[in-house]
């Protein structure tokens, strides 16, 4: 009968470091989205699977070098975006779902943007711990658009915005993102 | 020798024909010699020389050994259970190359789209700085 006890403070120390490699979770509601998308990239990776992955970064790629030095520091990358063939094809209890979780102690939004006229809605969260970046968060939900990512880390902002390229253009090539978003599928199929 | 047609009277001698068609026995051991000669012709038209003959010979009776055949066997398998081994880590080095490339690329997508809306989010805070007075758009830039 004393066993439990050892157990459960082992399990209590445990549990904040768990609960700190991804802090946002993804409803549901979200992770069931991708049915309805017509494009849909989801990205789960937690800390070992970065490092690995990372392996495979060629340092003779300046584009893949940068990529390398993003990540080595990180515990983790969840992205979710789903494109959709039409407008409120998902709920704004979804978004505020995910809003709710970074509305917490040790979150700063820093970015809020709110456009009726052209119906975006983005936000950018910030995690600071010890006056260093510790995670960010980013939710843009426009009419047929709904992006959600949350990196786990200390991260360089800038480095990052700049491999997204020019006003939110990708500058990843086809090639790659068709590879990557087919992966994901298969990966989605797996698990299902 | 003895005559057996007398050419000048044109007659057979009767006695020297019987004495020569007369049964006669082989000599002794005149059939082992033909024999032996058969053998001898046979050996070395199916092989050059002697000398492999015998060498073939002391091979195949190396191999008769029980224990050189069960080493035979045991060498032929390790060399298959090698083979095989080496052929599975070589397709499971291809298949771990192929998932870290397939995962690399979702890593540097992750980052893309990360970038990207951080890009957008800049963006759209210029452009409603910008029109941010008389426009329907609103900007919140919260510094905490």
């Amino acid at each position: 009968m004393r066993k439990p006890l050892p157990l459960l403070i082992l399990l209590l120390l445990a549990f904040p470091a768990f609960a700190r490699a991804q802090d946002v979770k993804i409803p549901v509601d979200v992770e069931k989205l991708s049915a309805k998308a017509k494009e849909s990239v989801e990205v789960s990776m937690d800390g070992p699977m970065l490092r690995w992955a990372s392996k495979f970064l060629s340092a003779d790629d300046p584009e893949e070098a940068e990529c390398a030095k993003l990540v080595a520091n990180l515990q983790g990358i969840y992205v979710r975006s789903f494109e959709f063939d039409r407008e409120d094809a998902y709920a704004a209890a979804d978004v505020e779902a995910l809003r709710a979780q970074v509305h917490s102690p040790g979150w700063n939004r820093v970015v809020g943007v709110r456009s009726l006229a052209h119906g975006d809605n983005v936000d950018v969260f910030f995690r600071l711990e010890n006056d260093k970046m510790a995670g960010i968060v980013i939710i843009d939900a426009e009419p047929k658009e709904l992006t959600f990512v949350n990196i786990v880390g200390p991260i360089e902002v800038d480095q990052l915005a700049a491999l997204g390229g020019q006003f939110g253009v990708p500058r990843l090539n086809p090639k790659s993102l068709a590879q990557a978003q087919s992966q994901s599928k298969k990966d989605q199929g797996e698990q299902r | 020798m003895t005559l057996i047609f007398d050419q000048k009277n044109d007659d057979f001698d009767d006695e020297a024909l019987k004495q020569a068609l007369r049964r006669q026995s082989a000599p002794e051991g005149f059939a082992e010699r033909v024999l032996l000669r058969l053998d001898e012709r046979n050996l070395a038209k199916s092989s050059p020389s002697q000398s492999d003959t015998s060498s073939h010979a002391s091979w195949r009776a190396f191999f008769t050994l029980p224990l050189v055949r069960w080493a035979a066997v045991a060498a032929v398998a390790a060399a298959m259970v090698v083979g095989v081994a080496e052929e599975l880590h070589y397709r499971n080095l291809q298949r771990e190359h192929a998932q870290g490339e397939a995962a690399k690329q979702r890593l540097m997508l992750a980052l893309h789209i990360a970038g990207s809306k951080l890009q957008l989010a800049r963006s759209r805070v210029n452009r409603a700085g910008a029109t941010a007075s008389g426009s329907p758009a609103h900007a919140e830039q919260a510094d905490n």
